[in-house]
């Protein structure tokens, strides 16, 4: 385990404020608050998934899952309205005693005021969306998971190279600023550089960005702070990527083995997502900026169904197996140069 | 290992300039260092590292130092931080 990423520390959100999540998404999902309260400080979503109170509403309150956002549809929306006054009364009183964070109408539904009086009594902000009810599940599933998901600060420089992510690491001054300034230079664009914090997305799917307050300026040892969006421009850089190969820089070793055939692929578990490896030694006149292209190229290559590596093997396994058999043209074809010419043709 | 916590006592807070001093400091010490703020751990041997933390006057930060000379650079580094910087 290379050392930048032996003790990287998690950083997991407990909960987020209800008015960061207003301010966060009131233009995102086309929220208005409809409540007239202010937003109670203090008053905190600690959930990440959402809930339909339908059986909440009907009576059904043992599983209640009243401490995640409630998602007022079409369905509960209608069979308020059809509820008598009195019974109306009741099922609110009933839903608004448990400490409900906040209540978002869709569908351009808007509550009745027995409700907004409720939730003004109750301090639970209510807001109300255009946006349809399944389209804003899933829109708002994606926003909370982000902000809730595990992340980690990482000592890495973060580029993109041909579409692939390469994230570099490797003790302090072994060059991976002068790596990723190389790349920039040749066209490439960079996430971030010292500090990536990087998140779980999905399943399998690891993200990588700058911070807010350093994103894409850089310090290059000799020269200080320098801004990588000012001096190359905006195809230089990019906010966040998904990490998919990681390249650990490290002095020439002499008694570790390096792989030399591409044949196995290590894999590195960073906040549960396996990532691609590679042990990158470093010699004088070693040109480290190709062999990271190199690096995207290959990936690209097995990506896309082509292992080098494999096919390689695959002739080597052939050839041994044509002289072995002893086949007619074996002692020919054993060193046979790869020669084709045409005629006339002695250049 | 040694960890120990120290707080920001300069008016200005951790900003440029003692941020590189501090990496500077660190640089001279062969011990890895790292600081930590809010659940936030960075290279301590990082200007960038150490300058995102944005650390304001009466800040706690824990300082972690790993290596052979950790005790002389964690000397060292807690006086820097008692010392505000230099800047008091």
């Amino acid at each position: 385990m290379p050392d930048s990423l032996k003790d990287i520390k998690e950083i997991k959100k407990e909960f987020i404020t209800v008015d960061f999540f207003y301010n966060e998404c009131r233009d995102r999902f086309k929220l208005t608050k409809i409540t007239s309260k202010k937003i109670k400080p203090g008053l905190n979503l600690t959930e990440k998934n959402l809930h339909r109170p339908g059986l909440a509403l009907a009576g059904f309150v043992d599983l209640f899952a009243f401490n995640r956002i409630q998602i007022f549809g079409n369905t509960e929306n209608n069979y308020l309205k059809k509820l008598s006054a009195k019974e109306k009364t009741n099922t609110l009183t009933r839903y608004f005693s448990f400490a409900v964070p906040l209540v978002i109408f869709t569908d351009n539904n808007k509550p009745t005021s027995e409700v907004l009086k409720l939730a003004d009594e109750k301090d639970v902000p209510v807001f109300t969306t255009p946006v349809h009810t399944t389209r804003l599940v899933s829109l708002l599933s994606d926003f909370l998971d982000d902000q809730f998901s595990v992340q980690a600060a990482i000592h890495s420089s973060f580029v993109d190279v041909y579409g692939v992510g390469l994230l570099f690491c490797g003790k302090s001054g072994i060059g991976k600023s002068e790596i990723t300034l190389d790349l920039i230079e040749r066209g490439h664009r960079l996430v971030a550089d010292d500090v990536v914090i990087v998140s779980k997305k999905a399943e399998n799917v690891l993200m990588g960005s700058g911070t807010s307050l350093v994103k894409h300026f850089m310090e290059i040892r000799g020269l200080g702070i320098i801004d990588i969006g000012r001096i190359f421009g905006i195809r230089a850089i990019r906010y966040q990527k998904r990490v998919e190969v990681i390249v650990e820089l490290e002095t020439w070793d002499s008694s570790k083995s390096y792989e030399r055939t591409g044949l196995d692929t290590h894999l590195i578990n960073i906040l549960g997502v396996e990532i691609e490896k590679i042990n990158l030694p470093i010699s004088p006149g070693k040109n480290i900026t190709v062999i990271a292209e190199v690096i995207a190229l290959n990936y690209l290559c097995k990506h896309y169904g082509y292992n080098a590596a494999k096919v390689f093997e695959k002739k080597l396994t052939n050839r041994i197996r044509q002289n072995k058999n002893g086949s007619p043209n074996a002692v020919e074809s054993k060193f046979k140069r790869n020669t084709e010419y045409f005629e006339h043709d002695f250049e | 290992m040694i960890k120990t916590d120290v707080k920001i006592v300069n008016k200005a807070g951790m900003h440029t300039r003692p941020a590189s001093s501090i990496v500077k400091i660190a640089a001279r010490y062969k011990a890895d260092f790292f600081v930590e703020k809010d659940g936030m751990k960075v290279n301590g041997k990082s200007i960038i590292g150490v300058m995102t933390l944005a650390a304001e006057q009466g800040s706690t930060l824990e300082l972690i130092f790993d290596g052979p000379d950790e005790k002389e650079l964690c000397e060292e580094m807690k006086s820097f931080f008692e010392r505000g910087f230099d800047e008091m």
